[in-house]
């Protein structure tokens, strides 16, 4: 009866927003995310926490699909004048949002009544989030690109130090010598695996990180130029196919959920991705660990792939009230940033990244380190997770380590892909 | 050939030699058309199968929809996906939407091209054949080259995340025109003469003697208008971001991600989201398969 | 349907007050007009004016105002894309994956229903429930018996000893899977366009024939199908013109992908101007696939024109 009620009534607010254009449901918070999987269900969590400690706001939560999808639908929305009052993005497409004067900026003052001022967020993470000197976002996370490894067959092929961890793998040589003990002595199927086939994003992370240990740059001036180090990009690329094709420590056609299944089933003592996965392993209830990313090319400087989840406002008039509600949820969901951390992400938030519970998360705080070498997409309009940017790139590296394409054929495609991009006019 | 078939006077309805000669005729090939027959209700089985899949998949519970490999058989038969997904309520809003819209647009449709078909059809006045082909020319614009300034128009206007985005842009719709001045050249004008002579305005004809005429012309153009403007997925989704405004197929299309691997709820939402239009072809089975035909032998 | 007179058959309107008639014809002709045109003016005559006015200039979706100016640039940038060009193959690819299928099975379904005694409404039932189904079903659906391990296709597959492939995760296998599904979907309306046409074929000319000795496949391929030819162009230029403005279950069903592989035009349209940002450029690609559609209805028009005299 109440519900009929509710559900008329309802339906006039909506007609009558469908009509004049209003707001349908003022005093409600109104929240958009992309996290689908495991991360859509610990989110899930924090939201109904969220509701619970504030009843006197009405709540909306609305999940669309992860990349390109879900960044057109915010834009169009937030042109069509009703945005939701919280959206997501990942720190590398900011740049994008700012040119376009889709997002709110977030003054200091605002955010210091909420509590979050700028002592609270690693310097990275800060750095993250201002763009031209002011701030248009919180930083929630940093999600680098780690190494997970299989206890079990590690043991067996004496890669584990005394206390149970992984050795460095440290050097190109030594990984390599670490996956074929894996593979041998481990008695694992593979050494490794990590996506190929279908999959741009993985492939493109998987180069990033070895490209920029080298010290390699893809991008300048936003995006305007191309400025691929050959010789080093080769040398990622040889080495990536080395790994697949010729050592055949790694198998060479294999594709997202693929690699997760043959990693938690163990018949591959390795296995790279972002830290995302690690509830799909503990799910799967199998011996496993992580780490950092080895620093195969690095040397003293180390450097992973690694994207920020950030909060951010949507613009729409400049509504205090609004910017009220919207920082409030903001906070509440920064304050369960120890949820969020269970599922492998690195807190933004330093009250819980410095504290004990977190320190004491295993296998999280292993590669809590990442965070400071962590090296984001380069900033352009076509650029950021699941962009145009990653899928030329990606779809590049996929071919060369599925042995379909030689590097330079590849590398010779990526760069004149990429050029057509960068030498299109910018729309922002 | 001798014989020509262009034109539609043969009637639908056999007259008593035709049916007698027909039955004759049926005999003779009862053997291939019992085998034609046997091969149709088997493909027709097969065209049944995606749709009972999916209401076999959202009578399970979410649990039993991963199991490897698929079966038909349900352990625990249960409505509950139907449940959650009408109790989450956000398909009560896409059915207030698709209806809003597809509604205002079928009678703005209706309304707007008949009167502008009547002129053409009816009245005298300089300049009408530029007219007629200036509108006909509109049939050859196809909508993807409207979706880009029309946003910007709505965006400038804002008039975005309303349902006037959607049902302004579909109503001016050519072809319902086209098939208004059709029916009406077709119309008698005795009636309309004398009605004329009596000193009636063009108005009062148009209401009181031609809309009336105008049955079959009015359903088809209603229905089809209808079921094309609910079925309509690019302007919504471009127009529609709202999800308390979203049409059926806009919000369908826009969550379809966030279930997850509940399959259940998945099937359940895609089949209420379905049932609508399943009930509109039921009862206006007639008049749509007519509207068919009729284009058709149109040609 | 009640018989047509040709168009031009007006009765004259009587003589007398001829000139003053007219011009009261006039302004009711405008009152009645006017509702129509000016949505037409405003939302279709308009829009393709100011979409070939942006082609011109580099405008972008989240800035005000046309952009600098690109001349025919745009225009020169889409014809040199390999982008614009893979996505043309894959709207063509598809009406070639899906146009016959949909006129043979159509016809062949049609024929056997035309036989059928009873049962006719079943059948059209049966045929024609999917097409009343709106995309986003239809895809979601269709996703669902795609998916790996879980879903129907690759189950009764299996069952006879056949690895499936991964259908809308597989480039080679993702356009023919949304055929399919398409099929399954739209091949009602080509159903009922020929039942209609098949059921006003006379017996008498299957009579005359069973008399001559024809059998029943004889008939079809010498009355049948001739008589049908009208009905044939229409459900195939309908089919290839409608395929030409491909996008609802592609975007659905896999968003392009994988890696672009299946993108078609109209969704490179979408990218472009709506994800992309670059409404100038999007334009041009729609320009020039307008162009294309008018083409292909031109042709039509010709084959239609030359049928009509042929008979």
């Amino acid at each position: 009866m109440l519900a009929g009620t509710g559900l008329a009534l309802g339906g006039c607010g909506t007609l009558g927003a469908g009509i004049t254009g209003t707001p349908v449901a003022p005093g409600t918070v109104t929240f958009w995310d992309l996290f689908g999987g495991g991360d859509g269900v610990r989110m899930a969590d924090m939201l109904t926490k969220f509701q619970q400690g504030h009843p006197e706001l009405g709540f909306q939560h609305v999940t669309l699909a992860w990349g390109n999808p879900y960044y057109t639908k915010l834009s169009l929305a937030t042109l069509g004048d009703q945005p939701p009052d919280v959206g997501v993005s990942h720190a590398s497409r900011l740049s994008t949002f700012v040119g376009s004067n889709l997002l709110q900026e977030l003054t200091p003052d605002v955010l210091a009544k909420h509590g979050l001022t700028p002592d609270k967020f690693s310097e990275k993470a800060m750095q993250a989030v201002t763009v031209n000197g002011k701030q248009y976002a919180v930083p929630l996370d940093t999600h680098p690109f780690v190494l997970f490894y299989n206890t079990d067959i590690c043991k067996k092929a004496g890669l584990l130090d005394a206390d149970g961890n992984l050795k460095s793998m440290d050097g190109p040589d030594t990984f390599v010598q670490a996956l074929t003990a894996a593979q041998k002595q481990g008695g694992a199927q593979y050494g490794g695996v990590v996506a190929i086939t279908n999959e741009t994003s993985t492939n493109w992370r998987f180069f990033q990180s070895l490209y920029s240990q080298l010290g390699g740059q893809m991008l300048a001036d936003d995006g305007t130029k191309v400025v691929v180090d050959e010789a080093k990009a080769l040398k990622v690329l040889n080495y990536l196919r080395d790994l697949t094709v010729t050592k055949k420590l790694m198998p060479p056609n294999v594709d997202y959920p693929g690699a997760i299944a043959l990693f938690a089933s163990g018949k591959a003592g390795f296995y790279i991705q972002g830290e995302w996965e690690i509830s799909t392993f503990q799910t799967a209830k199998m011996p496993f660990s992580m780490t950092l990313f080895p620093n195969v090319f690095g040397g003293d400087k180390y450097a992973v792939q690694a994207d920020s989840h950030t909060l951010v406002v949507p613009a729409r008039g400049n509504d205090p009230t609004r910017t009220e509600h919207a920082l409030t949820f903001i906070r509440s969901i920064l304050d369960q940033s120890l949820t969020w951390a269970k599922g492998g992400h690195i807190p933004a938030w330093l009250p819980v990244a410095n504290s004990t519970e977190y320190k004491q998360l295993k296998p999280q705080s292993n590669y809590a380190a990442a965070a400071a070498g962590a090296v984001y997409d380069p900033p352009a309009w076509y650029s950021g997770s699941g962009s145009n940017f990653e899928i030329i790139t990606g779809s590049a590296i996929a071919t060369v380590r599925a042995g379909q394409a030689s590097p330079e054929a590849a590398l010779k495609g990526m760069i004149a892909n990429l050029q057509t991009y960068a030498k299109t006019p910018s729309p922002v | 050939m001798a014989i020509a078939t262009t034109d539609t006077t043969l009637s639908v309805a056999p007259t008593g030699r035709e049916r007698a000669t027909a039955a004759a005729y049926d005999r003779r090939n009862k053997l291939f058309n019992r085998t034609c027959t046997g091969v149709l209700i088997a493909f027709a089985l097969l065209w049944l199968v995606p749709v009972a899949w999916a209401i076999d998949t959202a009578l399970k519970p979410n649990a039993e929809t991963t199991k490897v490999p698929p079966t038909w058989f349900i352990e625990n038969p249960t409505l509950e996906s139907f449940k959650t997904v009408l109790q989450q309520g956000d398909i009560w809003k896409w059915y207030l939407s698709s209806f809003i819209t597809s509604a205002a647009t079928a009678a703005g449709t209706v309304l707007f091209a008949s009167m502008a078909a009547y002129a053409l059809s009816r009245l005298h006045f300089r300049g009408r054949n530029w007219v007629f082909a200036f509108i006909l020319a509109g049939i050859m614009i196809p909508g993807q080259v409207l979706i880009v300034p029309l946003f910007r128009e709505f965006d400038t206007l804002h008039l975005l995340n309303t349902y006037w985005a959607v049902i302004l842009p579909q109503v001016p719709t050519a072809i319902a025109v086209f098939i208004f001045v059709q029916f009406f050249d077709g119309l008698p004008r005795e009636l309309e003469e004398a009605a004329r002579v009596d000193g009636a305005s063009a108005a009062r004809i148009y209401r009181t003697i031609v809309m009336p005429l105008s049955r079959p012309a009015v359903s088809a153009v209603s229905i089809f208008t209808f079921i094309w403007s609910w079925n309509n997925l690019l302007w919504p989704l471009l127009v529609l971001t709202n999800p308390n405004l979203m049409t059926i197929q806009v919000g369908l299309a826009t969550v379809q991600g966030s279930y997850g691997i509940r399959y259940a709820d998945v099937m359940a939402s895609a089949l209420l989201g379905g049932l609508p239009l399943v009930l509109v072809f039921l009862l206006f089975q007639r008049n749509i398969v007519e509207g068919i035909a009729g284009t058709g032998l149109k040609g | 349907m009640t018989t047509q007179t040709s168009a031009g058959g007006r009765t004259r309107a009587p003589a007398a007050p001829a000139p003053q008639r007219r011009r009261h014809d006039d302004r009711t002709a405008w009152t009645f007009l006017i509702p129509f045109l000016v949505l037409y003016l405003l939302f279709v005559i308009g829009p393709t004016v100011y979409a070939f006015i942006l082609s011109l200039f580099n405008g972008s979706l989240v800035k005000p105002g046309l952009g600098s100016w690109a001349g025919l640039g745009n225009y020169a940038e889409a014809v040199e894309s390999s982008e614009f060009w893979s996505s043309l193959w894959h709207t063509i690819y598809f009406t070639i994956l899906t146009t016959p299928p949909l006129v043979v099975l159509a016809f062949l379904f049609a024929l056997l229903a035309d036989r059928a005694v009873r049962g006719r409404a079943f059948f059209r039932v049966a045929f024609f429930l999917p097409y009343v189904l709106p995309s986003a079903v239809m895809a979601l659906i269709w996703i669902w018996i795609y998916t790996p391990a879980l879903g129907l296709a690759e189950g009764w597959l299996s069952a006879i000893g056949i690895t499936a492939p991964t259908w809308l995760g597989d480039p080679n296998w993702a356009m023919p899977s949304v055929a399919m599904a398409t099929v399954w979907w739209t091949l009602g309306f080509n159903f009922v366009l020929y039942l209609a046409g098949l059921q006003d074929i006379p017996r008498e000319l299957y009579e005359a024939a069973a008399i001559d000795g024809a059998g029943p496949v004889q008939q079809i391929f010498r009355i049948t199908i001739p008589l049908l030819g009208r009905t044939t162009t229409l459900v195939v230029v309908l089919q290839v013109i409608a395929s030409l403005k491909i996008f609802d279950q592609i975007y659905l069903m896999t968003s392009g992908g994988p890696n672009f592989s299946t993108i078609p035009s109209l969704e490179y349209i979408y990218d472009q101007s709506f994800t992309n940002m670059r409404i100038g450029y999007g334009s041009a690609v729609s320009m020039l696939l307008f162009v294309v559609i008018l083409a292909v209805s031109f042709v039509w028009f010709g084959i239609v024109r030359r049928q009509e005299s042929g008979v």
